[in-house]
Protein backbone atom coordinates (compact mmCIF):
# COMPACT_ATOMS: atom_id res chain seq x y z
CA UNK A 1 0.00 0.00 0.00
CA UNK A 2 2.51 2.54 0.59
CA UNK A 3 4.48 1.65 -2.52
CA UNK A 4 1.36 2.38 -3.92
CA UNK A 5 0.51 5.75 -1.82
CA UNK A 6 3.87 6.72 -3.29
CA UNK A 7 3.71 6.03 -6.80
CA UNK A 8 0.43 8.39 -7.04
CA UNK A 9 2.51 10.82 -5.44
CA UNK A 10 5.16 10.69 -7.35
CA UNK A 11 3.07 10.94 -10.45
CA UNK A 12 1.49 14.04 -9.32
CA UNK A 13 4.94 15.32 -8.01
CA UNK A 14 6.72 14.58 -11.74
CA UNK A 15 3.66 16.12 -13.59
CA UNK A 16 4.42 19.49 -11.20
CA UNK A 17 8.32 19.62 -11.61
CA UNK A 18 7.86 19.44 -15.15
CA UNK A 19 5.06 22.28 -15.16
CA UNK A 20 6.68 24.25 -12.42
CA UNK A 21 2.77 25.80 -11.62
CA UNK A 22 3.31 25.85 -7.92
CA UNK A 23 6.29 27.76 -7.67
CA UNK A 24 5.96 29.51 -11.07
CA UNK A 25 2.37 31.08 -10.49
CA UNK A 26 0.64 29.77 -7.59
CA UNK A 27 3.73 30.95 -4.94
CA UNK A 28 4.24 34.32 -6.37
CA UNK A 29 0.32 35.20 -6.38
CA UNK A 30 0.03 34.06 -2.61
CA UNK A 31 3.18 36.77 -2.18
CA UNK A 32 0.95 39.32 -3.92
CA UNK A 33 -2.24 38.40 -1.32
CA UNK A 34 0.31 39.47 1.68
CA UNK A 35 1.43 42.60 -0.13
CA UNK A 36 -2.44 43.19 -0.76
CA UNK A 37 -3.32 42.64 3.17
CA UNK A 38 -0.53 45.50 3.79
CA UNK A 39 -3.21 47.73 1.29
CA UNK A 40 -5.93 46.86 3.73
CA UNK A 41 -4.67 47.50 7.11
CA UNK A 42 -3.08 50.44 5.66
CA UNK A 43 0.63 49.33 6.15
CA UNK A 44 -0.04 49.61 10.19
CA UNK A 45 2.76 47.58 11.03
CA UNK A 46 1.50 46.73 14.75
CA UNK A 47 -2.48 45.43 13.24
CA UNK A 48 -0.45 43.49 10.55
CA UNK A 49 2.02 42.14 13.21
CA UNK A 50 -0.94 40.87 15.48
CA UNK A 51 -2.95 39.63 12.16
CA UNK A 52 0.06 37.88 10.83
CA UNK A 53 -0.78 34.41 12.10
CA UNK A 54 -3.95 34.64 10.46
CA UNK A 55 -2.98 36.13 7.11
CA UNK A 56 -0.47 33.72 6.41
CA UNK A 57 -3.47 30.81 6.64
CA UNK A 58 -5.46 32.87 4.89
CA UNK A 59 -2.87 32.95 1.95
CA UNK A 60 -2.26 29.55 2.53
CA UNK A 61 -6.08 28.86 1.57
CA UNK A 62 -6.10 30.54 -1.37
CA UNK A 63 -3.15 29.72 -3.19
CA UNK A 64 -3.72 25.79 -1.86
CA UNK A 65 -7.29 25.68 -3.53
CA UNK A 66 -5.49 26.49 -6.86
CA UNK A 67 -3.39 23.95 -6.12
CA UNK A 68 -5.95 21.50 -5.57
CA UNK A 69 -8.20 22.81 -8.63
CA UNK A 70 -4.68 22.23 -10.94
CA UNK A 71 -4.44 18.65 -9.54
CA UNK A 72 -7.56 17.50 -10.15
CA UNK A 73 -7.90 19.05 -13.47
CA UNK A 74 -4.81 17.16 -14.59
CA UNK A 75 -6.67 13.71 -13.69
CA UNK A 76 -9.91 14.81 -15.63
CA UNK A 77 -8.50 16.39 -19.15
CA UNK A 78 -6.77 12.95 -19.71
CA UNK A 79 -9.75 11.01 -18.21
CA UNK A 80 -7.43 9.75 -15.91
CA UNK A 81 -10.11 8.69 -13.04
CA UNK A 82 -10.92 6.00 -15.56
CA UNK A 83 -7.34 4.33 -15.78
CA UNK A 84 -7.17 4.16 -11.81
CA UNK A 85 -10.62 2.38 -11.60
CA UNK A 86 -9.02 0.16 -14.02
CA UNK A 87 -5.64 -0.36 -12.14
CA UNK A 88 -5.07 -2.47 -8.92
CA UNK A 89 -4.53 0.80 -6.82
CA UNK A 90 -7.15 0.74 -4.20
CA UNK A 91 -9.19 3.77 -3.38
CA UNK A 92 -7.40 4.54 0.19
CA UNK A 93 -4.44 4.20 -1.56
CA UNK A 94 -5.14 6.83 -4.46
CA UNK A 95 -6.73 8.82 -1.92
CA UNK A 96 -3.66 9.19 0.52
CA UNK A 97 -1.43 9.58 -2.67
CA UNK A 98 -3.37 12.44 -3.87
CA UNK A 99 -2.87 14.10 -0.28
CA UNK A 100 0.43 13.49 -0.40
CA UNK A 101 1.22 15.15 -3.44
CA UNK A 102 -0.75 18.29 -2.49
CA UNK A 103 0.61 18.30 0.45
CA UNK A 104 4.15 18.60 -0.42
CA UNK A 105 3.08 21.39 -2.77
CA UNK A 106 1.48 23.17 -0.41
CA UNK A 107 4.66 22.84 1.79
CA UNK A 108 6.45 24.49 -0.39
CA UNK A 109 3.40 27.53 -0.58
CA UNK A 110 4.12 27.99 2.86
CA UNK A 111 7.88 27.71 2.06
CA UNK A 112 7.78 31.07 0.30
CA UNK A 113 5.29 32.53 2.58
CA UNK A 114 6.57 32.25 5.66
CA UNK A 115 9.69 33.84 4.99
CA UNK A 116 7.29 36.11 3.30
CA UNK A 117 5.08 37.10 6.39
CA UNK A 118 8.30 37.45 8.58
CA UNK A 119 9.69 39.68 6.69
CA UNK A 120 6.77 41.61 5.23
CA UNK A 121 5.34 41.92 8.56
CA UNK A 122 7.92 41.73 10.68
CA UNK A 123 7.23 39.07 13.10
CA UNK A 124 9.80 37.14 15.58
CA UNK A 125 9.28 33.72 16.29
CA UNK A 126 9.20 33.07 19.65
CA UNK A 127 8.04 29.32 19.73
CA UNK A 128 9.91 27.24 16.51
CA UNK A 129 8.38 23.88 17.91
CA UNK A 130 4.92 25.03 18.30
CA UNK A 131 4.88 26.93 14.69
CA UNK A 132 6.29 23.55 12.81
CA UNK A 133 3.97 21.63 14.89
CA UNK A 134 0.54 23.89 13.82
CA UNK A 135 1.98 24.14 10.57
CA UNK A 136 1.96 20.46 9.80
CA UNK A 137 -1.10 19.34 11.06
CA UNK A 138 -2.62 22.51 9.53
CA UNK A 139 -1.24 21.35 6.03
CA UNK A 140 -2.50 17.62 6.45
CA UNK A 141 -5.97 18.78 7.14
CA UNK A 142 -5.88 21.32 4.28
CA UNK A 143 -4.40 18.77 2.02
CA UNK A 144 -6.87 15.86 2.99
CA UNK A 145 -10.30 18.06 2.65
CA UNK A 146 -8.66 19.48 -0.57
CA UNK A 147 -8.76 15.98 -1.74
CA UNK A 148 -11.67 15.04 -1.00
CA UNK A 149 -13.56 17.88 -2.20
CA UNK A 150 -11.31 18.21 -5.23
CA UNK A 151 -12.32 15.15 -6.26
CA UNK A 152 -16.28 15.67 -5.67
CA UNK A 153 -15.68 18.74 -7.77
CA UNK A 154 -13.67 17.67 -10.81
CA UNK A 155 -15.00 17.41 -13.79
CA UNK A 156 -17.81 19.69 -13.36
CA UNK A 157 -17.94 22.83 -15.53
CA UNK A 158 -18.66 24.76 -12.59
CA UNK A 159 -15.78 23.63 -10.51
CA UNK A 160 -13.52 26.98 -10.36
CA UNK A 161 -16.54 28.76 -8.33
CA UNK A 162 -17.72 25.82 -6.31
CA UNK A 163 -14.32 24.12 -4.83
CA UNK A 164 -14.10 27.13 -2.69
CA UNK A 165 -17.59 27.53 -1.50
CA UNK A 166 -17.27 23.49 -0.51
CA UNK A 167 -13.52 24.09 1.04
CA UNK A 168 -13.66 27.14 3.10
CA UNK A 169 -16.33 26.30 5.42
CA UNK A 170 -15.22 22.79 6.37
CA UNK A 171 -11.90 24.65 6.52
CA UNK A 172 -13.06 27.29 8.74
CA UNK A 173 -11.96 25.28 12.26
CA UNK A 174 -8.41 24.72 10.53
CA UNK A 175 -8.50 28.32 9.81
CA UNK A 176 -9.18 29.17 13.19
CA UNK A 177 -6.75 26.76 15.12
CA UNK A 178 -3.77 27.83 12.92
CA UNK A 179 -4.19 31.33 13.29
CA UNK A 180 -4.47 31.13 17.09
CA UNK A 181 -1.48 28.84 17.24
CA UNK A 182 0.67 30.87 14.97
CA UNK A 183 -0.16 33.94 16.95
CA UNK A 184 1.29 31.69 19.63
CA UNK A 185 4.14 31.36 18.12
CA UNK A 186 4.82 34.62 16.99
CA UNK A 187 4.46 35.52 20.80
CA UNK A 188 1.48 37.58 20.30
CA UNK A 189 -1.21 35.78 22.15
CA UNK A 190 -0.14 34.76 25.41
CA UNK A 191 -1.99 31.58 25.94
CA UNK A 192 -3.38 28.29 24.64
CA UNK A 193 -1.00 27.91 21.52
CA UNK A 194 -0.99 23.96 21.82
CA UNK A 195 -4.68 23.23 22.65
CA UNK A 196 -5.16 24.90 19.09
CA UNK A 197 -2.50 22.71 17.67
CA UNK A 198 -3.92 19.39 19.36
CA UNK A 199 -7.12 20.47 17.49
CA UNK A 200 -5.72 20.94 14.37
CA UNK A 201 -4.30 17.24 14.85
CA UNK A 202 -7.72 16.00 15.93
CA UNK A 203 -9.04 17.62 12.62
CA UNK A 204 -6.50 16.31 10.73
CA UNK A 205 -7.15 12.38 11.68
CA UNK A 206 -11.01 13.08 11.14
CA UNK A 207 -11.26 13.93 7.92
CA UNK A 208 -7.89 11.36 6.84
CA UNK A 209 -10.23 8.52 8.22
CA UNK A 210 -13.43 9.75 6.53
CA UNK A 211 -11.45 10.24 3.21
CA UNK A 212 -9.67 6.72 3.11
CA UNK A 213 -13.39 5.16 4.63
CA UNK A 214 -15.44 7.12 1.42
CA UNK A 215 -12.88 7.84 -1.50
CA UNK A 216 -13.90 4.30 -2.77
CA UNK A 217 -17.87 5.58 -3.07
CA UNK A 218 -16.98 9.57 -4.76
CA UNK A 219 -14.27 6.96 -7.38
CA UNK A 220 -17.48 4.87 -8.67
CA UNK A 221 -18.82 5.19 -11.83
CA UNK A 222 -23.13 4.86 -10.77
CA UNK B 1 -35.44 49.82 15.74
CA UNK B 2 -38.22 49.52 17.88
CA UNK B 3 -38.77 46.64 19.31
CA UNK B 4 -41.92 46.23 17.54
CA UNK B 5 -40.92 47.15 14.33
CA UNK B 6 -38.39 44.29 14.61
CA UNK B 7 -40.79 41.67 15.59
CA UNK B 8 -42.63 42.33 12.77
CA UNK B 9 -39.71 42.36 10.16
CA UNK B 10 -39.01 38.74 11.76
CA UNK B 11 -42.03 37.42 11.37
CA UNK B 12 -43.18 38.76 8.35
CA UNK B 13 -39.93 37.95 7.06
CA UNK B 14 -40.61 34.39 8.05
CA UNK B 15 -44.12 33.75 6.97
CA UNK B 16 -43.09 35.95 3.46
CA UNK B 17 -39.85 33.16 2.63
CA UNK B 18 -41.55 29.91 4.50
CA UNK B 19 -44.90 30.87 1.88
CA UNK B 20 -43.14 31.63 -0.99
CA UNK B 21 -40.69 28.16 -0.52
CA UNK B 22 -44.25 26.14 -0.06
CA UNK B 23 -46.02 28.14 -2.99
CA UNK B 24 -42.92 27.17 -5.50
CA UNK B 25 -42.94 23.32 -4.46
CA UNK B 26 -46.15 22.87 -4.97
CA UNK B 27 -46.08 24.78 -8.02
CA UNK B 28 -43.03 23.27 -9.58
CA UNK B 29 -44.50 19.87 -8.72
CA UNK B 30 -47.92 21.10 -10.63
CA UNK B 31 -45.48 22.05 -13.91
CA UNK B 32 -43.78 19.18 -14.02
CA UNK B 33 -46.94 16.71 -13.34
CA UNK B 34 -48.46 18.66 -16.13
CA UNK B 35 -45.16 18.03 -18.46
CA UNK B 36 -45.75 14.45 -17.41
CA UNK B 37 -49.35 14.19 -18.32
CA UNK B 38 -49.84 12.78 -15.30
CA UNK B 39 -52.06 14.29 -12.54
CA UNK B 40 -55.14 15.16 -14.44
CA UNK B 41 -57.50 15.07 -11.29
CA UNK B 42 -57.33 18.46 -9.33
CA UNK B 43 -55.39 16.98 -6.24
CA UNK B 44 -53.67 20.39 -4.75
CA UNK B 45 -56.50 22.44 -2.75
CA UNK B 46 -54.62 25.22 -2.62
CA UNK B 47 -56.51 26.80 0.03
CA UNK B 48 -55.56 24.01 2.76
CA UNK B 49 -52.24 22.42 1.14
CA UNK B 50 -50.14 25.11 -0.51
CA UNK B 51 -51.20 28.40 1.35
CA UNK B 52 -50.01 26.55 5.04
CA UNK B 53 -47.38 29.02 6.67
CA UNK B 54 -48.66 32.34 4.50
CA UNK B 55 -51.97 32.26 7.28
CA UNK B 56 -51.11 35.78 9.31
CA UNK C 1 -35.76 0.66 -14.26
CA UNK C 2 -38.53 3.10 -12.46
CA UNK C 3 -42.23 2.41 -11.83
CA UNK C 4 -44.41 4.88 -11.56
CA UNK C 5 -45.82 4.55 -8.28
CA UNK C 6 -48.21 7.60 -6.51
CA UNK C 7 -47.29 10.31 -9.08
CA UNK C 8 -50.95 10.07 -10.39
CA UNK C 9 -51.47 12.19 -7.07
CA UNK C 10 -48.69 14.97 -7.79
CA UNK C 11 -47.33 16.23 -4.61
CA UNK C 12 -50.35 15.84 -2.92
CA UNK C 13 -52.06 13.21 -1.02
CA UNK C 14 -55.29 12.87 1.10
CA UNK C 15 -52.84 12.50 4.50
CA UNK C 16 -50.63 15.30 2.92
CA UNK C 17 -54.06 17.24 2.69
CA UNK C 18 -54.82 16.97 6.14
CA UNK C 19 -51.00 17.72 7.30
CA UNK C 20 -51.08 21.24 5.46
CA UNK C 21 -54.86 21.76 7.00
CA UNK C 22 -53.41 20.99 10.66
CA UNK C 23 -50.34 23.17 9.73
CA UNK C 24 -52.12 26.32 9.06
CA UNK C 25 -54.69 26.17 11.37
CA UNK C 26 -51.47 25.42 13.58
CA UNK C 27 -49.79 28.67 11.95
CA UNK C 28 -52.63 30.98 12.61
CA UNK C 29 -52.98 29.38 16.68
CA UNK C 30 -49.21 30.28 16.95
CA UNK C 31 -49.57 33.75 15.34
CA UNK C 32 -52.06 34.46 18.08
CA UNK C 33 -50.27 33.05 20.61
CA UNK C 34 -46.62 34.60 19.97
CA UNK C 35 -48.02 37.92 18.97
CA UNK C 36 -51.23 38.63 21.15
CA UNK C 37 -51.89 36.52 23.91
CA UNK C 38 -48.30 35.89 25.26
CA UNK C 39 -46.90 38.43 27.60
CA UNK C 40 -43.74 40.79 26.84
CA UNK C 41 -40.93 40.30 28.54
CA UNK C 42 -39.61 42.04 31.65
CA UNK C 43 -36.05 42.17 30.52
CA UNK C 44 -36.95 41.98 26.99
CA UNK C 45 -39.68 43.24 26.14
CA UNK C 46 -41.86 42.31 22.85
CA UNK C 47 -38.50 41.56 21.39
CA UNK C 48 -39.02 38.17 23.27
CA UNK C 49 -41.45 37.23 20.41
CA UNK C 50 -38.96 36.31 18.09
CA UNK C 51 -37.99 33.68 19.52
CA UNK C 52 -40.89 31.64 19.19
CA UNK C 53 -39.68 32.18 15.82
CA UNK C 54 -35.60 31.74 16.32
CA UNK C 55 -35.92 28.67 18.84
CA UNK C 56 -38.06 26.32 16.69
CA UNK C 57 -36.48 27.40 13.32
CA UNK C 58 -33.22 25.71 14.52
CA UNK C 59 -34.38 23.10 16.54
CA UNK C 60 -35.40 22.37 12.47
CA UNK C 61 -32.43 23.36 11.15
CA UNK C 62 -30.55 20.67 13.36
CA UNK C 63 -33.38 18.17 12.78
CA UNK C 64 -33.15 18.29 9.32
CA UNK C 65 -29.47 18.07 8.83
CA UNK C 66 -29.79 15.13 11.17
CA UNK C 67 -32.31 13.97 8.74
CA UNK C 68 -29.77 14.91 5.78
CA UNK C 69 -26.91 12.80 7.45
CA UNK C 70 -28.76 9.89 8.22
CA UNK C 71 -30.44 9.27 4.92
CA UNK C 72 -26.88 9.77 3.22
CA UNK C 73 -25.33 7.05 5.45
CA UNK C 74 -28.17 4.76 4.47
CA UNK C 75 -27.92 5.81 0.77
CA UNK C 76 -23.75 4.66 0.63
CA UNK C 77 -24.58 1.30 2.56
CA UNK C 78 -27.94 0.43 0.07
CA UNK C 79 -26.93 1.55 -3.08
CA UNK C 80 -24.63 -0.70 -3.95
CA UNK C 81 -27.52 -3.50 -3.25
CA UNK C 82 -30.82 -2.00 -3.87
CA UNK C 83 -31.78 -2.50 -7.44
CA UNK C 84 -33.08 1.33 -7.48
CA UNK C 85 -29.43 2.28 -5.80
CA UNK C 86 -31.62 3.42 -2.60
CA UNK C 87 -32.27 6.44 -4.31
CA UNK C 88 -35.54 6.98 -1.75
CA UNK C 89 -32.77 8.21 1.25
CA UNK C 90 -31.02 10.30 -1.55
CA UNK C 91 -33.84 12.18 -2.36
CA UNK C 92 -34.81 12.22 1.09
CA UNK C 93 -31.61 13.84 2.48
CA UNK C 94 -32.00 16.24 -0.31
CA UNK C 95 -35.70 17.60 0.70
CA UNK C 96 -34.57 17.91 4.13
CA UNK C 97 -30.78 19.86 3.00
CA UNK C 98 -33.76 22.15 1.56
CA UNK C 99 -35.69 23.09 4.39
CA UNK C 100 -32.88 22.44 7.01
CA UNK C 101 -31.45 25.72 4.94
CA UNK C 102 -34.28 27.46 4.72
CA UNK C 103 -34.39 27.63 8.59
CA UNK C 104 -31.41 27.99 9.30
CA UNK C 105 -31.84 31.46 6.99
CA UNK C 106 -34.76 32.01 9.03
CA UNK C 107 -32.68 31.54 12.52
CA UNK C 108 -30.08 34.27 11.15
CA UNK C 109 -32.49 36.81 10.46
CA UNK C 110 -34.50 36.28 13.35
CA UNK C 111 -31.08 36.21 15.14
CA UNK C 112 -29.97 39.49 14.13
CA UNK C 113 -33.06 41.06 14.69
CA UNK C 114 -33.22 40.39 18.17
CA UNK C 115 -29.92 40.99 18.21
CA UNK C 116 -30.59 44.62 17.35
CA UNK C 117 -32.94 45.23 19.89
CA UNK C 118 -31.33 43.31 22.57
CA UNK C 119 -27.71 44.12 22.16
CA UNK C 120 -27.91 46.82 20.19
CA UNK C 121 -25.69 45.26 17.29
CA UNK C 122 -26.79 42.91 14.71
CA UNK C 123 -23.89 40.49 15.32
CA UNK C 124 -21.40 39.82 17.80
CA UNK C 125 -18.79 37.09 17.08
CA UNK C 126 -20.43 34.34 19.31
CA UNK C 127 -20.09 30.84 19.37
CA UNK C 128 -23.71 29.95 18.54
CA UNK C 129 -23.44 32.52 15.56
CA UNK C 130 -21.06 32.03 13.93
CA UNK C 131 -21.25 27.95 14.10
CA UNK C 132 -24.73 28.70 12.39
CA UNK C 133 -23.45 30.64 9.61
CA UNK C 134 -20.92 28.39 8.94
CA UNK C 135 -23.31 25.43 9.10
CA UNK C 136 -25.66 27.77 6.98
CA UNK C 137 -23.26 28.07 4.38
CA UNK C 138 -22.05 24.47 4.31
CA UNK C 139 -24.95 23.68 3.29
CA UNK C 140 -26.03 26.29 0.69
CA UNK C 141 -22.78 24.51 -0.84
CA UNK C 142 -24.03 20.85 -0.18
CA UNK C 143 -27.23 21.98 -2.33
CA UNK C 144 -25.06 23.47 -5.20
CA UNK C 145 -23.25 20.34 -5.49
CA UNK C 146 -26.96 18.61 -5.49
CA UNK C 147 -27.81 20.74 -8.45
CA UNK C 148 -24.84 20.01 -10.66
CA UNK C 149 -25.67 17.48 -13.63
CA UNK C 150 -24.80 14.16 -13.10
CA UNK C 151 -25.48 10.74 -13.39
CA UNK C 152 -28.07 10.30 -10.43
CA UNK C 153 -26.58 8.08 -8.33
CA UNK C 154 -22.78 9.63 -8.88
CA UNK C 155 -24.28 12.25 -7.84
CA UNK C 156 -26.25 10.96 -4.83
CA UNK C 157 -22.82 9.35 -3.93
CA UNK C 158 -21.20 12.48 -3.86
CA UNK C 159 -23.82 14.33 -1.95
CA UNK C 160 -23.98 11.58 0.76
CA UNK C 161 -20.09 11.99 1.23
CA UNK C 162 -20.10 15.69 1.32
CA UNK C 163 -23.41 14.98 4.24
CA UNK C 164 -21.71 12.95 5.61
CA UNK C 165 -18.80 15.38 6.09
CA UNK C 166 -20.37 18.03 6.85
CA UNK C 167 -22.30 16.49 9.83
CA UNK C 168 -19.39 15.13 11.13
CA UNK C 169 -17.81 19.02 10.65
CA UNK C 170 -20.80 20.39 13.36
CA UNK C 171 -19.39 19.35 16.66
CA UNK C 172 -15.38 20.12 15.15
CA UNK C 173 -16.90 23.69 14.16
CA UNK C 174 -18.78 24.50 17.01
CA UNK C 175 -15.96 23.46 19.62
CA UNK C 176 -13.47 25.52 18.01
CA UNK C 177 -15.54 28.65 17.95
CA UNK C 178 -16.67 28.15 21.45
CA UNK C 179 -13.23 27.55 22.45
CA UNK C 180 -12.14 30.71 20.09
CA UNK C 181 -14.74 32.48 22.25
CA UNK C 182 -14.09 31.80 25.89
CA UNK C 183 -10.33 30.86 25.54
CA UNK C 184 -8.75 33.91 25.34
CA UNK C 185 -10.94 37.02 25.87
CA UNK C 186 -14.56 37.05 28.00
CA UNK C 187 -17.27 38.36 26.54
CA UNK C 188 -18.34 42.01 27.21
CA UNK C 189 -21.83 41.13 26.69
CA UNK C 190 -23.25 38.18 28.15
CA UNK C 191 -23.83 36.76 24.77
CA UNK C 192 -25.76 33.60 23.82
CA UNK C 193 -27.15 33.58 27.58
CA UNK C 194 -30.97 34.20 27.60
CA UNK C 195 -33.07 35.00 30.03
CA UNK C 196 -35.23 32.49 31.86
CA UNK C 197 -38.09 31.21 29.83
CA UNK C 198 -40.94 30.47 31.99
CA UNK C 199 -44.64 30.14 31.97
CA UNK C 200 -46.59 31.30 29.46
CA UNK C 201 -43.84 32.10 27.43
CA UNK C 202 -42.48 28.64 27.96
CA UNK C 203 -45.97 26.95 26.84
CA UNK C 204 -45.57 29.37 23.51
CA UNK C 205 -42.33 28.58 22.80
CA UNK C 206 -43.00 24.84 23.33
CA UNK C 207 -46.34 25.52 20.88
CA UNK C 208 -44.37 27.08 18.47
CA UNK C 209 -41.44 24.25 18.10
CA UNK C 210 -44.61 21.87 17.39
CA UNK C 211 -46.29 24.23 14.53
CA UNK C 212 -42.78 24.77 12.94
CA UNK C 213 -42.13 20.92 13.04
CA UNK C 214 -45.92 20.33 11.65
CA UNK C 215 -44.67 22.92 8.78
CA UNK C 216 -41.49 21.48 8.27
CA UNK C 217 -42.26 18.15 7.88
CA UNK C 218 -44.83 19.50 5.56
CA UNK C 219 -42.57 20.90 3.46
CA UNK C 220 -40.10 18.38 3.39
CA UNK C 221 -43.21 15.76 1.97
CA UNK C 222 -43.79 17.86 -1.04
CA UNK C 223 -40.68 18.44 -1.94
CA UNK C 224 -39.33 15.00 -1.37
CA UNK C 225 -42.51 13.80 -3.59
CA UNK C 226 -41.14 17.25 -6.53
CA UNK C 227 -37.33 15.32 -6.06
CA UNK C 228 -38.99 12.73 -7.38
CA UNK C 229 -41.29 14.11 -10.32
CA UNK C 230 -38.02 15.70 -11.53
CA UNK C 231 -36.29 12.36 -11.40
CA UNK C 232 -39.31 10.79 -13.90
CA UNK C 233 -39.18 13.91 -16.11
CA UNK C 234 -35.64 13.34 -16.72
CA UNK C 235 -35.82 9.70 -17.07
CA UNK C 236 -38.77 10.25 -19.49
CA UNK C 237 -36.58 12.72 -21.55
CA UNK C 238 -33.62 10.44 -21.46
CA UNK C 239 -35.98 7.74 -23.15
CA UNK C 240 -37.46 9.97 -25.39
CA UNK C 241 -33.86 10.88 -26.70
CA UNK C 242 -33.12 7.19 -27.06
CA UNK C 243 -36.23 6.07 -28.81
CA UNK C 244 -35.71 8.82 -31.13
CA UNK C 245 -32.00 8.13 -31.74
CA UNK C 246 -32.91 4.76 -32.49
CA UNK C 247 -35.69 5.79 -35.02
CA UNK C 248 -32.89 7.82 -37.04
CA UNK C 249 -30.82 4.56 -36.86
CA UNK C 250 -33.82 2.81 -38.51
CA UNK C 251 -34.65 5.17 -41.54
CA UNK C 252 -30.84 5.53 -41.92
CA UNK C 253 -30.65 1.71 -42.52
Amino acid sequence: MLHEVLLVARKDLRVEWRSKVTIGQVAPLALLVLVVFAFAFDANARLLGLGAGGLFWVAVLFGGTLLIQRAFDLETDDGNFDAFRMSTIGAPSLFLGKSLGVFIQVVLLELVLGPGVVLLYDVRIDDWFLLLAAALAGTVAFSVCGVLWGVMAAGVRVRATLLPLLLIPVLAPVLLAGSRAFETAFGVRAEAGWTWASVMFVIAAVHTAIGVGTFGFLLEEG
Amino acid sequence: MSDIAAVATGWGLTFVVVATYALWVVGRGKTIGRELGIGKRQVLGPGSDSSTPASS
Amino acid sequence: MSQIPDSKHMTATLGTRILGSVAVAAVLLMTLLGLVVSPEDLVQGHAVRMLYLHVPSIWIAYAAFVLTAASSVLFLIRSRSRADGGRHHDRLAGSAAEVGVLFAGITLVTGMLWGRVTWGTYWQWDARLTTTVLLFVTYLGYLALRRLPADPIVRGRRSAVMALISFVNVPIVHFSVDWWRTLHQKASLSVGRRPEITGEMYWTLLYSTLTVTVVASWLIVHRYRVIRLEELRDEEALNALIASRLREDDVGN
